[in-house]
C-alpha cells in the first residue's frame, strides 16, 4: 500500500496550482465554488486512486459547497491534497477531509477578503494612481508588479505549506502575519492618499485646474473638498450617487457662471 | 465627433472581444488584476492610439472602485466595463484623442450603467447553478470529463456576458456621445471639470473604507509631506510620490514603538 503510487508528486502539485487559477470559473450563488476546487483537486485524485469508481467517488466528494477566498483556496487545495494522501494511505477517513475543507473555509475567506481585497489591492492602486498623477505612463505596470509577486508568489507558497502543514491554520496566520501585513499596507495606502493631494498643484495636465489662487490654498482646498466627501460618505451614499451629485454640481456652477 | 460608418464596427467589435477576455480576470480565471481599470483603461486607449485617455479614466475609476469588492454572494460594480467601456466611448466618440468634455461625458455615462451591469452579473451567476447540477445530475456517466466540461463552460459564459454587453453599450454610448457633441457649451465645461474633481471623489471613496476617522493621522502625514516637497522644496512630482511612500512606512515603524 505504501509506495509512490499513493504519494503525491511536485508534478501533481503544479497542476493543481496552475488549475487553481480557474477556481470561479464556474462560480454561482448557489455552489460557489464547488466546481472549481473539484476541478483543481482532480490531478491529486487521479493520481491516488487508480480504480475508476473511487476515483469518481471522491471527485464527486469534492463538489460539495465550497466558498473560500480564491487566492488563499491555495491552502486548502494543499491541505487537502496532503489529507487525501492520507486518506489513500488509510491514516484518515472521507468525514475528516471533508471536515476540514469545512473548518477552513469560512475563516480563510474572512481573512483573505480583508488582506487582499481590503488592503493589498487598494495599497498597489494608490501606490500607482500617485505615480500616474506624477506623470509616470508605467504606473499600471508598477500596479500589476505590486498586487501580483505578492499574490502569485503566496498563492503557490501556500499551495505547498497547506500540503506540508496538513491545514495547520494557526501556524499559517502566524507565519504570514496577515493581520500585521494589512495594517502596514492600510497605514501606507493613507499615507500615499494624502501624498496625492498634497501634491495636487502638479497633477498631471488632465486634472490640473485653473483655480484664481496660490498653490498652497488651492492644496487645501482640495483636501477640505476631500474631507466633505468623507463626512457625507459616513453618513450614507454610494459611489454612483456621488458621482451623480458631482455631476450636476458641475452643471450648476456652469450654468451658473462660476467656471 | 464622428458619425456612424461601417468603420466604427471594426474597433466596436475588437474591443468588445479584448473586454470579454479582460473581464475574464473579474472572476472567472487568474484574478491578476488586469480587469482592473487602472489597467484595463490603458490597454483599450492602447488598443484605439489613445492610451492618455486610457489612463486618465482609468486612474479616476481605479479609486472609484478599489474598495467596492466582491464579499461572500456580494457583486461588485463592474468597473472592468465601466473603465474599458468609458475609454473606448470616449476615443472612438471624439474620432481619436479625446478631450476632457468628453471622457467627463462617458465616464458619467458608464455610471449611470453600473446597475445595469450589477443585475447582468447576477443573471449569470444564478444561470451558473445549471453547471453544477449538470455535473451532479448524471450518475455513472464519466464525472470527471462532465466536470471539465461544466466548469469551464463557464469561461465561455462569463466571457459571452461581457463580450455582448460590450456590443450593446458602446454604440449606445457613441449614439449618446453624438448628442453631447449639440449641447450647451455650459454641459461641456462641466464635463470638463467633472473629470478634475473625480480624483477627490476617489480619495474620499478610499479614505472612507480605510479608515475610521475622518482625518487620519496617516493621510495628514501624506498631505503635508507631499505639500512641503512639492510646494516650499520643489521636488520633481515622482520623486515626492516615493518620499511619501518611504514616510508612510517610517511613520507605520514609529506608530508600532
Amino acid at each position: 500500500m505504501n509506495d509512490d503510487r499513493n504519494k503525491v508528486e511536485t508534478s501533481e502539485m503544479l497542476k493543481v496550482f496552475w488549475k487553481s487559477f480557474l477556481i470561479q470559473a464556474s462560480w454561482s450563488f448557489d455552489h460557489m465554488q464547488s466546481l472549481g476546487f473539484a476541478y483543481a483537486i482532480q490531478p491529486v485524485l487521479r493520481k491516488l486512486y487508480p480504480d475508476q469508481a473511487e476515483y469518481e467517488s471522491r471527485l464527486r466528494a469534492h463538489m460539495e459547497y465550497f466558498n473560500t477566498q480564491p487566492y488563499l483556496a491555495s491552502f486548502i487545495l494543499g491541505a487537502v491534497a496532503r489529507m487525501e494522501q492520507d486518506r489513500a494511505l488509510g491514516r484518515n477517513s472521507s468525514t475528516d477531509v471533508l471536515s476540514l475543507k469545512t473548518a477552513l473555509m469560512a475563516p480563510l475567506g474572512a481573512l483573505g477578503d480583508s488582506f487582499f481585497w481590503g488592503s493589498l489591492k487598494p495599497f498597489s492602486a494608490v501606490v500607482a494612481v500617485s505615480l500616474l498623477m506624477a506623470n509616470a505612463w508605467w504606473a499600471p505596470i508598477v500596479f500589476l508588479i505590486l498586487y501580483n509577486v505578492v499574490h502569485v508568489g503566496l498563492r503557490a507558497e501556500m499551495l505547498f505549506h497547506g500540503f506540508i502543514s496538513a491545514g495547520d491554520a494557526a501556524e499559517l496566520i502566524a507565519r504570514y502575519h496577515f493581520t500585521k501585513m494589512a495594517k502596514l499596507f492600510k497605514a501606507v495606502s493613507l499615507t500615499v492618499l494624502g501624498g496625492i493631494l498634497g501634491m495636487l498643484p502638479t497633477w498631471r495636465l488632465e486634472f490640473k485646474m485653473a483655480l484664481p489662487l496660490p498653490s498652497a490654498v488651492s492644496t487645501f482646498a482640495g483636501l477640505l473638498a476631500t474631507l466633505i466627501l468623507v463626512a457625507i460618505l459616513r453618513r450614507g451614499g454610494s459611489p454612483v450617487k456621488l458621482m451623480l451629485g458631482l455631476a450636476a454640481l458641475c452643471l450648476a456652477l456652469a450654468y451658473g457662471g462660476v467656471i | 465627433m464622428i458619425a456612424f460608418d461601417f468603420h466604427i464596427v471594426l474597433p466596436i467589435v475588437g474591443v468588445a472581444f479584448v473586454g470579454g477576455i479582460i473581464g475574464l480576470d473579474r472572476t472567472a480565471a487568474g484574478q491578476f488584476m488586469v480587469s482592473q481599470p487602472i489597467v484595463a483603461g490603458p490597454i483599450t486607449g492602447w488598443m484605439l492610439g489613445d492610451v492618455t485617455t486610457g489612463l486618465v479614466i482609468g486612474a479616476v475609476l481605479e479609486l472609484i472602485w478599489v474598495l467596492d469588492v466582491p464579499v461572500g454572494t456580494f457583486v461588485p460594480a463592474d468597473s472592468s466595463v465601466g473603465a474599458v467601456s468609458a475609454t473606448a466611448v470616449a476615443i472612438l466618440g471624439s474620432g481619436g484623442t479625446a478631450s476632457p468634455d468628453v471622457s467627463g461625458f462617458s465616464i458619467l455615462l458608464t455610471t449611470v450603467m453600473v446597475p445595469l451591469t450589477m443585475m447582468i452579473d447576477v443573471i449569470v451567476r444564478k444561470q451558473n447553478s445549471g453547471l453544477a447540477e449538470y455535473v451532479l445530475a448524471a450518475p455513472g456517466e464519466d464525472v470527471s470529463r462532465r466536470l471539465a466540461l461544466a466548469h469551464l463552460s463557464g469561461l465561455v459564459i462569463f466571457f459571452m456576458k461581457s463580450f455582448i454587453l460590450y456590443l450593446i453599450v458602446l454604440p449606445a454610448g457613441l449614439a449618446a456621445v453624438l448628442l453631447f457633441a449639440r449641447m450647451p457649451t455650459q454641459f461641456h465645461s462641466a464635463m470638463a471639470l467633472f473629470v478634475k474633481l473625480l480624483p477627490l471623489l476617489g480619495a474620499a471613496l478610499v479614505a472612507r473604507k480605510l479608515s475610521i476617522r475622518t482625518l487620519d493621522h496617516f493621510l495628514l502625514m501624506g498631505f503635508v509631506t507631499a505639500a512641503v516637497f512639492t510646494q516650499f522644496i520643489h521636488i520633481p512630482a515622482l520623486s515626492v510620490s516615493v518620499l511619501v511612500i518611504i514616510a508612510g512606512l517610517l511613520g507605520v515603524r514609529l506608530s508600532e514603538r
